[in-house]
């Protein structure tokens, strides 16, 4: 990084965070605290869910996964726009008139006491697993780019998020997330256009296209079913429907963010939005990493591109082999890439058959060239599974991009990181103070009581997810644990939903235990077997409903079976 | 003193384009099918 990289870095975060606690102002009271009042504007609040769902590593990575395996991870969200609609037909007016701070105080005007309770706390461990890993993975990602130290970049992004977060509330989060979201699409537009025009000059956007389909990185829609594939248009439509469902209808990091309209046509809008533009959005962003693939072509690109483990390997017995085998590869996939695009400029189909069949050939050579070095990795002390897609990109950004538009790309890492983080310490301080402090430890507080008791939590929350994540740093092989553990309780808060909203006969405690049943079976399922974690949702929320209404129908009719629930709390019926 | 500082009521709005929500999630939903059908069509085109 250089001065202008620092300037356009420095500059970026300290106008979100300036613009953020500017538009914060007035929040004194607990309702604007953490519902801005309920006078959120539309494009804030789709910025914003665009914002707190979108993290540093789905930038960084989706640009990988299209360079390792093309653009058919697009599929995923699918089910996304179904999801918005479903919400914004069913949910949206009834968390509105019923008037929650959070989803799970719904759940107690539903169906008790207790199912809140259990909602709330599956909420609280599920986003408190993720805080830290929010925060961590890109700064792991940036240490080994840039050599910053990970505690100081966890740090860093920690304080500056903390900060906003505690003093603005939701408006700070919001509006800083509407600054975030424009740096981000800023930056991955800039650096598309850069790197198309690094492309040789022989070489037009046409051809760069053509050579990427060429190479299958243009797969974009794939057909076949498949259990155990987490990226196909079936697992896409059914699981990522399932699974939007539970981020956007049962997850209070993005509950929160639509609570926040000035009416319910603004809470719908901002939803319908998302539906509409994240498809685009992400298809761009896997894009980008289609045309990152084309710049190697014709650059060699490193054998490995997380450089520490390159480094560490380079010097073992059996490292020069695989480089010499990948040189070649790459030599012959370039020299079959140029006689390619002069065979598709000529028209002439039997060469352009021959040079595709070369430029195949060669492409599973550097692949494969790849995969042993990633074993010899492994090999020589390295991380089981070792994988260097997370590195593609910001590989790229910091060897090849020119000055200023690296610090550009280095703010969209920042901004992502800080959008997501803040949502996240957000709700779970909400949560924590709604539907636990107030609900159970201190009952009839005063508003400027819970007031300050929110921005306790909020403080609580974020020096916890900074830890956290220095935490994981010293005992990375959790990642990918905390990772799986975090997609295991979406399911049967969907299906306590689907029940409050679905079956009105089912009351609290067949809620209860349906939740705790769909909680077992994705358990279950995650340890047994090796479906695909995208549809652990459908069976967690399958279990859910269908326990709950075995219990309902085998409870004595009339009075049916214990209930907790105050009396008055079951209006929403 | 009140417990809470009430929260605001929000009022419901029809929609400012097609006159119905139930007209906006037909929309919605015409274009995912739309746009899958374009990813489906690029996706043969460049294999």
């Amino acid at each position: 990084m250089r001065a202008l990289d620092w300037a356009v870095l420095v500059t970026s975060l300290i106008s979100i965070v300036a613009y953020g606690l500017y538009r914060s102002r007035g929040s004194n009271t607990v309702d604007r605290y953490l519902l801005a009042g309920k006078t959120m504007p539309w494009y804030a609040m789709a910025l914003s869910i665009m914002a707190t769902q979108a993290s540093a590593i789905t930038f960084i990575s989706t640009t990988g996964q299209s360079y390792v395996d093309g653009m058919r991870f697009v599929q995923f969200y699918f089910g996304l726009p179904i999801a918005m609609v479903v919400i914004s037909a069913v949910v949206v007016p009834v968390f509105h008139r019923t008037k929650v701070y959070t989803a799970y105080e719904y759940l107690e005007q539903r169906f008790d006491g207790k199912t809140r309770a259990l909602s709330s706390v599956i909420f609280l461990m599920q986003r408190g697993l993720s805080a830290g890993l929010t925060i961590y993975a890109p700064a792991i990602v940036l240490s080994v780019i840039l050599g910053w130290p990970e505690r100081v970049t966890t740090s860093i992004m920690g304080a500056i998020v903390i900060t906003y977060t505690v003093l603005g509330g939701i408006k700070a989060v919001t509006w800083s997330d509407v600054q975030q979201m424009c740096v981000i699409f800023l930056g991955l537009v800039v650096a598309l256009v850069t790197c198309i025009v690094l492309l040789p000059h022989s070489v037009s956007l046409g051809d760069a296209v053509f050579l990427a389909g060429e190479a299958g990185r243009l797969n974009a829609v794939t057909t076949h079913f498949d259990w155990y594939d987490n990226f196909n248009i079936w697992s896409g439509l059914l699981g990522g429907t399932f699974l939007f469902l539970s981020y956007f209808g049962c997850d209070q990091s993005q509950v929160q963010r639509y609570l926040t309209g000035r009416s319910i046509a603004q809470s719908r809008l901002s939803l319908l939005f998302n539906a509409a533009a994240k498809i685009p959005m992400q298809f761009f962003i896997l894009f980008i990493g289609a045309m990152v693939f084309v710049f190697y072509l014709f650059v060699q690109p490193p054998v490995l591109f997380q450089h520490m483990e390159l480094a560490r390997i380079e010097g073992t017995i059996g490292y020069q082999p695989i480089e010499q085998r990948y040189q070649h590869a790459f030599e012959d996939r370039r020299a079959a890439a140029l006689a390619l695009v002069e065979a598709h400029h000529a028209g002439d189909a039997a060469s352009a058959r021959r040079e595709t069949a070369d430029y195949r050939r060669a492409q599973n050579e550097l692949d494969a060239a790849r995969a042993e070095a990633a074993r010899l990795v492994e090999r020589s002390g390295g991380a089981k599974g070792f994988t260097d897609t997370n590195y593609i990109f910001l590989s790229f950004v910091t060897r090849y991009l020119p000055t200023g538009v690296v610090g550009l790309v280095i703010a969209v890492i920042f901004a992502a990181t800080m959008s997501a983080s803040s949502g996240e310490i957000n709700s779970l301080a909400t949560v924590t103070v709604v539907d636990l402090y107030k609900r159970y430890f201190r009952t009839g507080g005063s508003d400027h009581h819970y007031l300050v008791a929110s921005r306790w939590a909020t403080l609580f929350w974020g020096i916890y997810a900074v830890m956290f994540a220095d935490w994981l740093g010293r005992i990375e092989a959790l990642i990918v644990a905390v990772n799986k553990v975090g997609s295991l309780f979406y399911g049967s808060l969907l299906g306590a939903f689907v029940l409050a909203f679905g079956f009105r006969r089912v009351r609290g405690t067949a809620a209860f235990i349906g939740i705790a049943a769909g909680e077992a079976a994705i358990l279950a399922t995650s340890i047994f077997t090796d479906v695909s974690w995208l549809w652990y949702n459908v069976i967690g929320c399958a279990v859910v409903v269908i326990t709950a209404l075995a219990v309902t129908a085998a409870a004595p009719s009339g009075r049916s079976y214990p209930t907790s629930a105050k009396p008055g709390m079951q209006q929403a019926q | 003193m009140p417990e809470l500082h009430p929260i605001p009521s929000v009022p419901d709005e029809p929609p400012p384009f097609l006159r119905t929500w139930r007209r906006v999630y037909i929309a919605v939903l015409l274009y995912l099918a739309a746009i899958i059908a374009a990813f489906y069509v690029f996706t043969r085109a460049y294999r």
